[in-house]
C-alpha cells in the first residue's frame, strides 16, 4: 500500500487551474522527485502535501489516514525551504530544538537529537552561531537539520538547493542521499533540474502544465521519454516527425514523433555496418559542451544534434562528410 | 476545517475600530457638516464654499497659505538640492555630521522655532536691536510679524526635511552616467541638464508635494508667532472651533474640506510622482 | 582631477553655509539662555539662573511628566493595534494589506490642524467615553503616528520575510498564531522600536493637537512652553533647549538602536 497518495489533487487560484487532478502514489523509504519548468505547479503541489495551501479538490493520505484538512503543524511533516527560512533571532542549537520544544520533549532528549542532528548535517561546532553568521550553504544544512530532527513522516524539500552556488550543491546533493539513506526518510524533493533529479532520485515524477507527464526511475525517464514534452525537457532529445525520419532513414515511418538521444549516434568515417540506420551527412557546427563535443549536421537537409565524447580536438571538421548510423531501438516513438 | 473559524477577524478589530472612529468617521461627518446650513438647521447649503471663496478675509488665507506652501517648498527644494547634490559628492565625514545635523534640526519646528526667530528678529531680537545700534536698515526693521517672515521661519523647517528626503534619490544617479556624458564630450552642467534632473524630477516633484502638504497644514509657528493676526487658512479653521470668537463648526467644517482637497491633490501627485521600487529605472 | 577638487570644495562650502543657517536659531536660543541681557551684539551677565527656576518648578517637571504618558500611551497602543491587524494580514489575508495601507496613508491628508479640528468638532458635545478630552487626545495621536508605526512595522516584516518563517515555524508543529507572536515579533521588535522612537519625537513636538482638543486643561511641555513665552525670554529659552535636549536623546536612542540592529544583521 502507497503510503503517500494523492487523489485527484485540483488547485485553483482564481480562474487559474494550477493542478489538474494529480494522482500520485508515494512508498515509504523512497527518494521522490516532482521534475518540471518553473510554473508547472510542482512546488504547488508539494505545499498542498505539506497544508501550506488548501487544496481544491482531491484527498491526501498519509500513513493511512486521511490528513486533506488538518493543519500543518498537525500532519508531522518536516520541510526544507528554498531560501533557508531560519529563525534569525535564534542560534542553530535553538533553531533545531524550536520544533523539539514544541512537542513538549524533556530537554536531555531535545539535546541528543540535536546533536545527532547537527553531526549528520557536518556543523559540529557551529551550534552556537546565529544564522547570519553561516554562508548559504552552511545555512541550508542547517535547515536540513530542522527538517530531520523533528522525525517527520515525510520530509519536503523545495528546490532547497537552487540558491546554492554550483560547487556547494554537488556536495549538498550527496549530504541529502546520505541522510535519507541513513533514516529511511520518505522523502519528496522538488526542482526544475534534470540532472538534480536524475542523480538523487528513487523515481521521478515529471511535471509539465498542472499535470504529470511521465513517471518512471531515473533511468526509464531518461530513456524512454513517453511525451514530445519529456523528450525535449530531459537529455536534450533529437525531436523529428516521420517526415524528417523518412528523409534520414529513406524508409516510411508511421506518423508521429520519434525522439533520439544525441549520444546514440554513431559517427564515423568509414562505412558503418553495426547499426540499422546509415546515413550520409555533413557536419555543419562542433561546440565543446564539458566532456562531450556536440555536432550539427545536416542530412538531406534535416538538422541533427549528435554527442561524441570529447577524446581530441579535431576527429571532424566543419564541412566534413561522415557516416551517421543509429539504432532502432534508440529511436523512441512519442 | 481550519478556515471556518474566524475568530482571527477580532485581532483586526482594534485597529479598524480606531480607523472607523478617529480617522474615517470624523472625514466624513466634517465633509457632510460643511454642506449643513450654519446653525445647524437641518438642509443642503452650499453657502458656506461660497463665503470661503468670495468672504476677503477667507480669500487672503487662501492666498496666503498657497503662497507660503509654494513658496517655501520651493526655497526648500532649491536649498535641499544644493545640500543633496553636494552630500552626494562628499563622501567623508562631513557627510555624516551634516546628515545628523539635518536629523536633529527637522525636531525643531513649531513653537520652539517661531521663538528663536522672534528673540533674533522680533521686536526686541537680537538681530533688530544690533541692526538699529548700527544703522543696518534691513535687519532693524525685518517684517517678522507678517507673511514675509512667517515665510523665513517655514523656509527653516522645510530644509532639513527636504534634503532628507532628497538625498536618497542622489544615490540613484550613477557615476558612470557621469563618466558617459564626459566621454561624449559634456560637462557637469550639461550632465545635470541633460541627465541628472530629468532622472531625479519625480522624486523632486514628490518631494516638492511633501513640503507643500507639510506647510499647508502647519499650524504652531505660525499661532506662536501671530496667534490669529494672520489669515492663513490652518489659523482661520482652527478659531472655527476654538477660541475666543464665535464658532461656526458648518462654515469651518467647509474650511476643512477644502484644505482636505489641497492635501490629497498634493499627496496624489506624491504618490504618483515618487519613484517606484523596480519601476522604469 | 582638478576638477573632481574644486567641486569637492564647492560641495565642502555649500554643507557649511546650510549647516550655520540651520544652527543659528538653535545656537541663538540657546546663547539666549544662559545671559541676561542681549541687545548688543555680545551678550552679557552670563546665569544659569533660568536653568536652575526651571529644575525647582514642579509645574515643569508635571507638564514634561504629562507629555512622556501622553506620548507613550498611543504609541504602545498603536503598536499593538497594527501588529495585530498586521498578523491577520501577513497570516490569513495578504490581499488585506492594500486596505490596511490606505487608511494608514490618510492621516497625511488630515495632517496637521485638520485632524484634530474634525475630531473635536464630531465628539465635543458626545458622550463619555468619546466626550472625553484625553479619550479624543490619546486616540487621535494614535491616528497621527499610525502611518510611521504601520510602516515601520511592514518594513520590518518584509525585511525578515515574515509569510516565509510562519510557514517554517508551522512545519515544525506551531501554530499561526505561535508562529506570527513568539517567531516573528522577537525578530522585529528591534526595527519597530526604531519607527515607535521616531513616532514618538513626533507626539513629543506636537502642539496643535494638544492646543486644539485639550486647550489649556492638559498642560504637556509643549503648553508649558506657550505659556512661559508670554512671561520670560530667558527662561522660555531654557525650556526650549531642555525639550530640544530631550527630543535629540530620544532620536539618537533610535539613531543608536538602529546602528547596533544593523551590526546584528552583518554579523
Amino acid at each position: 500500500m502507497a503510503y503517500i497518495e494523492l487523489k485527484k489533487i485540483d488547485k485553483f487560484y482564481g480562474d487559474n487551474h494550477v493542478l489538474k487532478g494529480i494522482d500520485l502514489k508515494i512508498k515509504k523509504g523512497d527518494f521522490v522527485t516532482l521534475l518540471g519548468p518553473s510554473g508547472c505547479g510542482k512546488s504547488t503541489l508539494l505545499r498542498c502535501l505539506a497544508g501550506l495551501e488548501q487544496i481544491s479538490d482531491g484527498q491526501i493520505m498519509l500513513d493511512g489516514k486521511d490528513i486533506t484538512n488538518e493543519d500543518p503543524k498537525d500532519r508531522k511533516i518536516g520541510m526544507v525551504f528554498q531560501q533557508y527560512s531560519l529563525f534569525p533571532n535564534m542560534t542553530v542549537e535553538e533553531n533545531l530544538s524550536f520544533g523539539l520544544k514544541l512537542q513538549k520533549m524533556d530537554s536531555s532528549e531535545i539535546h541528543r537529537r540535536v546533536k545527532d542532528a547537527i553531526e549528520m548535517v557536518e556543523l559540529s561546532g557551529k551550534e552556537k552561531e546565529y544564522p547570519g553568521s553561516l554562508s548559504g550553504g552552511q545555512q541550508q544544512r542547517v535547515a536540513l537539520a530542522r527538517g530531520i530532527v523533528i522525525r517527520p513522516k515525510v520530509l519536503l524539500l523545495d528546490e532547497p538547493l537552487s540558491a546554492v552556488d554550483a560547487k556547494l550543491r554537488k556536495s549538498l546533493q550527496t549530504n541529502i542521499r546520505m541522510i535519507h539513506k541513513e533514516l529511511g526518510l520518505t522523502s519528496v524533493f522538488v526542482t526544475h533540474d534534470q540532472d538534480e533529479a536524475m542523480v538523487m532520485s528513487d523515481v521521478i515524477h515529471l511535471f509539465h502544465d498542472g499535470r504529470i507527464e511521465q513517471s518512471g526511475s531515473p533511468v526509464e525517464v531518461y530513456t524512454k521519454p513517453a511525451t514530445s514534452f519529456a523528450a525535449g525537457f530531459i537529455g536534450n532529445y533529437n525531436i523529428l516527425d516521420s517526415c524528417d525520419m523518412e528523409r534520414l532513414t529513406g524508409k516510411e515511418w508511421p506518423s508521429g514523433r520519434i525522439a533520439i538521444r544525441p549520444e546514440t549516434f554513431f559517427l564515423s568515417k568509414n562505412e558503418i555496418t553495426t547499426e540499422d540506420y546509415c546515413m550520409r551527412g555533413t557536419i555543419t557546427d562542433s561546440l565543446p559542451r564539458g566532456n562531450v563535443l556536440r555536432y550539427t549536421i545536416s542530412i538531406n537537409d534535416v538538422e541533427i544534434y549528435a554527442d561524441v565524447l570529447f577524446r581530441s580536438i579535431s576527429m571532424f571538421d566543419i564541412g566534413d562528410r561522415l557516416n551517421i548510423g543509429v539504432s532502432d531501438h534508440n529511436c523512441v516513438r512519442l | 476545517m481550519r478556515s471556518k473559524r474566524k475568530t482571527y477577524i477580532l485581532a483586526l478589530a482594534p485597529f479598524l475600530l480606531l480607523c472607523f472612529l478617529f480617522e474615517i468617521i470624523p472625514v466624513i461627518y466634517t465633509v457632510v457638516r460643511s454642506f449643513i446650513p450654519e446653525g445647524g438647521t437641518p438642509g443642503f447649503t452650499l453657502e458656506n464654499y461660497i463665503n470661503i471663496f468670495t468672504g476677503k478675509l477667507y480669500q487672503r488665507a487662501i492666498a496666503n497659505s498657497l503662497l507660503i506652501s509654494v513658496l517655501s517648498s520651493v526655497i526648500g527644494l532649491v536649498v535641499a538640492f544644493v545640500g543633496a547634490k553636494a552630500v552626494h559628492e562628499e563622501k567623508g565625514r562631513l557627510k555624516t555630521v551634516f546628515m545628523s545635523i539635518l536629523n536633529m534640526v527637522s525636531n525643531f519646528s513649531g513653537v520652539p522655532l517661531a521663538f528663536a526667530y522672534i528673540i533674533m528678529f522680533g521686536n526686541i531680537g537680537v538681530m533688530t536691536m544690533v541692526g538699529a545700534n548700527y544703522g543696518i536698515g534691513f535687519l532693524a526693521d525685518f517684517p517678522l510679524y507678517s507673511v514675509w517672515g512667517l515665510l523665513m521661519i517655514y523656509v527653516y523647517f522645510q530644509i532639513p526635511l527636504s534634503t532628507l528626503l532628497l538625498i536618497p534619490a542622489f544615490d540613484s544617479i550613477r557615476k558612470e552616467w557621469k563618466e558617459a556624458v564626459a566621454l561624449l564630450g559634456g560637462g557637469p552642467a550639461v550632465f545635470w541638464r541633460k541627465v541628472g534632473i530629468p532622472v531625479l524630477f519625480p522624486s523632486i516633484l514628490g518631494t516638492f508635494s511633501v513640503l507643500f502638504a507639510n506647510a499647508l497644514a502647519a499650524y504652531a509657528s505660525a499661532y506662536a508667532l501671530l496667534m490669529n493676526n494672520i489669515s492663513l487658512l490652518p489659523i482661520r479653521l482652527s478659531e472655527q472651533f476654538v477660541g475666543d470668537i464665535i464658532q461656526r463648526p458648518e462654515f469651518g467644517s467647509a474650511i476643512a474640506v477644502v484644505m482636505i482637497v489641497f492635501m490629497v491633490l498634493a499627496i496624489a501627485v506624491q504618490n504618483k510622482m515618487m519613484p517606484k521600487k523596480g519601476g522604469k529605472r | 582631477m582638478n576638477v573632481e577638487k574644486k567641486q569637492n570644495t564647492g560641495a565642502k562650502i555649500a554643507i557649511g553655509v546650510i549647516i550655520v543657517y540651520l544652527l543659528l536659531p538653535l545656537a541663538m536660543t540657546m546663547i539666549y539662555s544662559l545671559f541676561r541681557e542681549w541687545i548688543d551684539i555680545m551678550p552679557t551677565g552670563f546665569t544659569l539662573n533660568a536653568y536652575t527656576e526651571l529644575f525647582t518648578d514642579t509645574l515643569f517637571w508635571k507638564a514634561v511628566g504629562r507629555t512622556i504618558v501622553i506620548s507613550v500611551v498611543p504609541i504602545v497602543l498603536c503598536t499593538v493595534f497594527v501588529l495585530l491587524a498586521m498578523y491577520v494580514v501577513v497570516v490569513y489575508h495578504p490581499d488585506w494589506n492594500k486596505m490596511i495601507q490606505i487608511l494608514c496613508t490618510v492621516p497625511y491628508a488630515i495632517q496637521g490642524v485638520i485632524l484634530p479640528t474634525c475630531v473635536l468638532s464630531l465628539y465635543s458635545s458626545a458622550p463619555e467615553p468619546f466626550g472625553n478630552r484625553m479619550f479624543m487626545l490619546v486616540s487621535t495621536y494614535m491616528v497621527v503616528i499610525l502611518p510611521y508605526v504601520y510602516q515601520g512595522i511592514r518594513n520590518n516584516l518584509n525585511g525578515i520575510g515574515a509569510a516565509r518563517l510562519i510557514e517554517a515555524a508551522q512545519m515544525l508543529g506551531a501554530s499561526r498564531f505561535y508562529a506570527f507572536f513568539r517567531v516573528v515579533i522577537p525578530n522585529i521588535m528591534g526595527g519597530v522600536t526604531i519607527s515607535v522612537m521616531l513616532a514618538m519625537a513626533i507626539v513629543f513636538g506636537d502642539f496643535v493637537i494638544i492646543n486644539t482638543l485639550a486647550g489649556g486643561h492638559f498642560m504637556t511641555a509643549q503648553m508649558y512652553l506657550y505659556d512661559v513665552m508670554k512671561k520670560s525670554g530667558q527662561r522660555t529659552c531654557a525650556v526650549i533647549v531642555l525639550l530640544f535636549l530631550v527630543t535629540l536623546i530620544i532620536s539618537a536612542g533610535a539613531f543608536f538602536l538602529q546602528s547596533r540592529e544593523k551590526d546584528r544583521k552583518d554579523r
